[in-house]
């Protein structure tokens, strides 16, 4: 009897699980933003943990049988996981989470992109057609994400909408008093010009009115040659840009030479959470990167 | 608001008899009388002032939306429909990419000495021009096709050949996926994959002698992602043949289902580390009758006896650790790669060279084979590795080849990448071969789209 009632609870146990909508994330910003709509209806699991290169997750097998169970797989869209994502959905055999159906939650819907190539010719590397894909570095734009990915929890499970929704309306409120602190803070920096090593930043750059000058690749994904950063130091000193942004996912060695050079700061700014320490949230992630630049212009 | 003024007085007028009781006095009521004309008068006011008064415009409250607000959010809603509607030129063609592979190389030795079907000496060879065009063909399933032209080695003529042309299923229940055409079939490592995608120049040896190149089949392949927590898929296939050099069974003929060929491939795979990667598979190939099997119909046995293959068996063991740390994965990586296989054909002996008059008997050859390969890459542009080959004939496994090839690779661009690689390759007195020395320099590059599928990952 003992062990019947054991079962039962567990049964019980396992079905309450079970009964959470199963979130799989591509980056964990994403996967973020769904914890906080979600809270405890969600189970939610970010392939990138945060450290890695947003267009070079590494494909491990072991995402497949996660994926496999997905209900949903929340990505950034504009081609931004194209180096890894198509090859999982086909190896998760997965028709909920196929591009087309409800559980493909492509949050770049409903933004407008930046940097839209005229051609995606290879002779300008390796180009995103749809247009740039770091929008998530906008808190703003950040937020249509946020009503995205509420939207998708919604359409997937309708019995839990006024939860979703009252939590996604309490996030996006904290994001908005974020986000006017965030440009009070800036507001030293505005016009301040940086250099990072990729195309990461410019939806940041037009959101707090810096301006975007270069980056440290030559073209997209392409290493710098010795002539482009020699240009490229040489026009920063003329233009007196007074810092070099290094992303932890590439090496800092060309960034510092670069800094050395041109006579100027380096900084590292996480590109989405968990890329530093202290950089669980998005929230935190912004704090660090408004603080960093604000405090690298000071210098 | 005439209508709520004359409730306002009726409901007074039904409440106060009591208070006027309770008064009993007449001034009560004169003073209702009083309050009826002061009502009745503000109500008249309040008419004429409504029928005489000018249009008033309305009064925006502090913190609602303005027009000009409005018309900036028709904008954003306007640029972002028009986002929408945004498509590429090529949004609704197939995804279409060219591959082109170049070897220039030097031989230490000639063909006749080495086995090689290439030439000795200099030698400049453009090994495939691959043209690949992939796309849905409906929401249940893709389809694919590799078309490759090659040089031939011996007049250097062009040749068309259809590598790869396959539809395979992407909504099947059941964790299931079906392919169907002509494939490279999943048997080991590097077997399914492109000359052009694989760490070295040239095939590992032990592939070329008991596959016969690359994994190519036509036929048909069921794989099945095992539903469990852990990563373990299951394929097993049918085919006319298996491996690019490898041709069907009884061409021409009448063929049984037991010349057909079988293969079937368990792969599991472990996180070590989150930056540490071990993945393992063992494999099988089965082809119960092989009579005239590629033309194998005349083998040279062992002491000189003709022999012909009638039964192909073969069995692989592979396994690959990999280092590809989470933050700098573009940058450096380490994959150690080795596979072990086993061939275990029947051959049909027959003395006298006279089939049918009884003198025939079986045998059967054991043989083994195996590679390993380490490759280091260093910089997102510089790779180095090392290739080990061993490898015993598939009909005698007493004639032993052997070989080691360091390489370099310098990856201009993920679209355009030069290797430069040394072999020295042995061979044993049995096999009557001569040893040889190889440089190669390969060059491949790539147009228009190129994606790399969960196998060739």
């Amino acid at each position: 009897m003992k062990l019947f009632r054991l079962l039962l609870m567990a049964g019980m146990i396992a079905s309450a699980a079970q009964a959470k909508v199963c979130v799989v994330t591509t980056l964990t910003d994403l996967a973020d933003f769904t914890r906080e709509v979600g809270d405890d209806l969600v189970e939610v699991r970010s392939l990138a943990t945060g450290i890695e290169d947003t267009h070079g997750v590494p494909m491990k097998p072991s995402f497949v049988p996660v994926m496999n169970r997905a209900d949903l797989i929340v990505l950034v869209g504009f081609d931004c996981e194209h180096a890894f994502l198509p090859a999982l959905l086909e190896a998760s055999k997965n028709p909920r989470i196929q591009k087309g159906n409800v559980g493909y939650v492509d949050c770049a819907k409903g933004i407008t992109p930046l940097d839209v190539p005229k051609s995606t010719d290879h002779s300008e590397g390796d180009v995103h057609p749809y247009g740039n894909p770091h929008y998530t570095l906008d808190p703003v734009l950040a937020k249509t994400a946020v009503a995205e990915i509420c939207d998708a929890l919604v359409a997937f499970a309708p019995e839990h909408e006024a939860e979703f929704k009252r939590n996604r309306d309490a996030y996006l409120a904290k994001l908005d008093a974020k986000i006017a602190e965030w440009k009070t803070e800036a507001a030293p920096i505005k016009g301040a010009a940086f250099v990072s090593y990729h195309e990461h930043w410019p939806y940041f750059a037009k959101r707090f009115g810096l301006k975007y000058f270069g980056t440290v690749e030559l073209k997209p994904g392409i290493d710098p040659t010795a002539r482009h950063i020699e240009e490229l130091v040489s026009s920063m000193k003329a233009e007196h840009v007074p810092i070099v942004v290094g992303e932890p996912q590439f090496p800092e060695k060309v960034p510092r030479l670069i800094a050395e050079q041109a006579g100027v700061t380096l900084v590292k700014l996480p590109i989405m959470p968990g890329g530093v320490p202290g950089t669980d949230t998005y929230i935190e992630m912004m704090d660090y990167i408004i603080k960093t630049m604000v405090a690298a212009v000071k210098k | 608001m005439k209508r709520y003024l004359r409730r306002v007085v009726l409901a007074t007028a039904l409440l106060t008899p009591c208070a006027a009781r309770a008064d009993g006095t007449n001034g009560a009521l004169d003073a209702l009388k009083q309050q009826m004309q002061q009502l009745q008068q503000k109500i008249q006011e309040l008419e004429t002032a409504k029928t005489s008064a000018p249009p008033t415009s309305v009064t925006v409250p502090a913190g609602a939306v303005t027009p000009e607000q409005l018309k900036e959010v028709d904008e954003k809603v306007d640029k972002v429909v028009e986002a929408q509607k945004k498509t590429l030129m090529s949004e609704f063609n197939p995804s279409i990419g060219l591959v082109g592979e170049t070897v220039f190389s030097y031989r230490s030795r000639n063909s006749s000495e080495t086995s090689s079907n290439r030439p000795g000496g200099f030698d400049i060879w453009q090994r495939s021009v691959e043209l690949n065009v992939a796309a849905s063909v409906d929401p249940f399933a893709k389809g694919y096709v590799v078309a490759n032209a090659s040089a031939d080695a011996a007049t250097g003529e062009s040749t068309f050949g259809i590598e790869e042309a396959a539809l395979q299923t992407t909504s099947l229940p059941w964790n299931l996926e079906l392919k169907a055409g002509r494939f490279f079939g999943e048997f080991g490592k590097l077997e399914y994959i492109h000359d052009h995608e694989l760490p070295m120049v040239n095939r590992p040896l032990a592939i070329d002698q008991y596959i016969g190149g690359e994994s190519r089949t036509d036929g048909l392949q069921l794989n099945w992602l095992v539903p469990v927590e852990h990563y373990v898929s299951w394929t097993v296939g049918v085919g006319d043949s298996f491996g690019g050099d490898s041709p069907p069974s009884d061409p021409g003929g009448f063929r049984s289902i037991d010349e057909l060929n079988y293969w079937s491939r368990l792969s599991t795979y472990f996180d070590l580390t989150p930056d540490w990667q071990a993945e393992m598979g063992v494999s099988g190939l089965f082809n119960p009758r092989t009579n005239d099997r590629g033309g194998i119909d005349a083998q040279t046995g062992p002491g000189g006896l003709p022999m012909t293959e009638h039964e192909r068996r073969l069995g692989g063991l592979d396994f690959q650790v990999r280092y590809v740390p989470l933050r700098d994965n573009q940058f450096r990586s380490l994959t150690w790669g080795t596979e072990l296989l086993y061939s275990d054909n029947r051959y049909l002996v027959d003395p006298d060279g006279t089939p049918g008059d009884g003198d025939e008997f079986s045998r059967s050859v054991g043989s083994f084979g195996m590679y390993s390969y380490l490759t280091w890459k260093l910089h997102r542009q510089w790779s180095t590795g090392f290739l080990f080959d061993y490898v015993q004939n598939a009909e005698n496994e007493h004639d032993i080849t052997y070989a080691c090839s360091p390489y370099v690779t310098w990856a201009l661009s993920h679209w355009n990448q030069l290797r430069l690689q040394y072999t020295y390759t042995d061979h044993n007195a049995v096999s009557g071969l001569k040893s040889d020395d190889a440089v190669y320099l390969q060059w491949a590059w790539i147009i228009g789209a190129h994606s790399h599928g969960w196998q060739q990952r």
